[in-house]
């Protein structure tokens, strides 16, 4: 039986404490952080408290670790603000590890997410935010079968102007897998 | 001097406790929760609570009762949440539960105080809703007002039985549009 946390090139797993010092010098590392939604540093005691005090992982909080399938650890990603009613979830992903960028790690790590999503926790919609000067990302989410649904004008500010949010959707039934190469077997 | 409070046809006041009565007759009515995002009866302690919760006008949280100017009645509600002093933005949320006050311009009226007040009194830059596709009589208020349709967010919402769309709409500074 295929692992649901088990793609390509990357392995989701539980946060744990003992991945403090990397996401402690991530969360403080701006080229990541431009992307993201963090603006202030963030110190080591508040991380480790975070780490220590975050729920396991739910339907309300499905938060992971992302690893390659050597065990290094390189990046996080989950689905958060989960409405059963709706089944409706955001997604949030990064790749901490700056050597591991352009490398598919984000897009295999996307699809084990998403599968995650839709597969086991009976999702129907997931949709997820990017900045208007990601458009690197915004290429790996229209891979997968994200649609740009709109685009939230001037909704963030920093860096001294006011950015672009896309706002992106994926329902049920639409995620592309990857292709196989040709005349492989089946 | 003009009052930021008042409209030609509104004004608004901080919410009370002898709003709730009315308030919760409102929220526990089908009609007028149709198109919000409530789900579930309301009961009086979780409406007092709100009102509680909801009566210290801020930046983090500008909560406000819409009172009819002509008698002085209450209304309905409104407010802008989920405000960023960093992006100056806020979420605004607005309901008229007096449905004999429906289709009379009030609404109309009370977004317009509130969006001029987000602007001019809170120094907002941007201020965002959202509106169930069907709601057509709610969207077409705001884009009376300036708002634009920057997104359509597909079968986000889920209620009688079927997913709706939910239409993004936003409005920036210098976009509001007088009467």
């Amino acid at each position: 039986m295929k692992s649901p946390f088990e793609g390509q090139l990357v392995r989701l797993r539980a946060r744990e404490v003992d991945d403090l010092d990397r996401y402690h010098r991530w969360l403080n590392d701006p080229e990541v952080t431009q992307h993201v939604m963090m603006r202030y540093p963030i110190s080591v005691a508040f991380e480790r408290n975070y780490l220590e005090s975050v729920a396991p992982t739910s339907f309300e909080l499905a938060l992971f670790s992302m690893d390659t399938l050597a065990g290094e650890h390189i990046g996080w990603c989950g689905l958060h603000g989960s409405s059963p009613e709706d089944r409706s979830a955001s997604l949030g992903i990064a790749i901490g590890e700056k050597s591991y960028w352009n490398g598919g790690y984000g897009t295999d790590a996307m699809r084990v997410l998403c599968r995650f999503g839709f597969e086991h926790m009976n999702l129907h919609r997931i949709e997820l935010n990017v900045f208007d000067d990601n458009p690197r990302a915004q290429r790996v989410y229209e891979k997968i079968g994200f649609k740009v649904e709109g685009c939230r004008r001037e909704a963030d500010y920093r860096y001294g102007r006011h950015r672009d949010i896309v706002v992106m959707g994926l329902l049920r039934g639409e995620l592309v897998e990857e292709s196989r190469p040709s005349g492989a077997a089946s | 001097m003009e009052s930021p409070f008042e409209g030609r046809l509104i004004r608004l006041r901080a919410r009370e406790p002898e709003d709730e009565p009315l308030s919760y007759q409102w929220f526990n009515d089908p009609e007028v929760t149709e198109f919000l995002t409530l789900r579930y009866p309301l009961s009086h302690k979780s409406q007092r609570e709100f009102i509680d919760s909801h009566s210290l006008p801020s930046y983090a949280n500008a909560s406000f009762a819409i009172l009819r100017k002509a008698d002085g009645a209450y209304i309905g509600g409104c407010d802008l949440g989920d405000n960023r002093p960093e992006n100056r933005q806020a979420s605004l949320g607005i309901a008229i539960g007096d449905k004999a006050s429906w289709d009379g311009g009030y609404g109309t009226d009370a977004m317009r105080v509130l969006c001029r007040f987000g602007f001019e009194h809170m120094n907002l830059h941007r201020i965002e809703l959202e509106v169930y596709a069907g709601n057509e009589r709610a969207r077409h208020v705001y884009e009376k007002v300036g708002f634009q349709v920057e997104a359509r967010r597909r079968q986000a919402h889920f209620k009688y039985g079927k997913y709706m769309d939910v239409y993004l709409m936003g409005l920036l500074e210098g976009e509001l549009l007088s009467d």
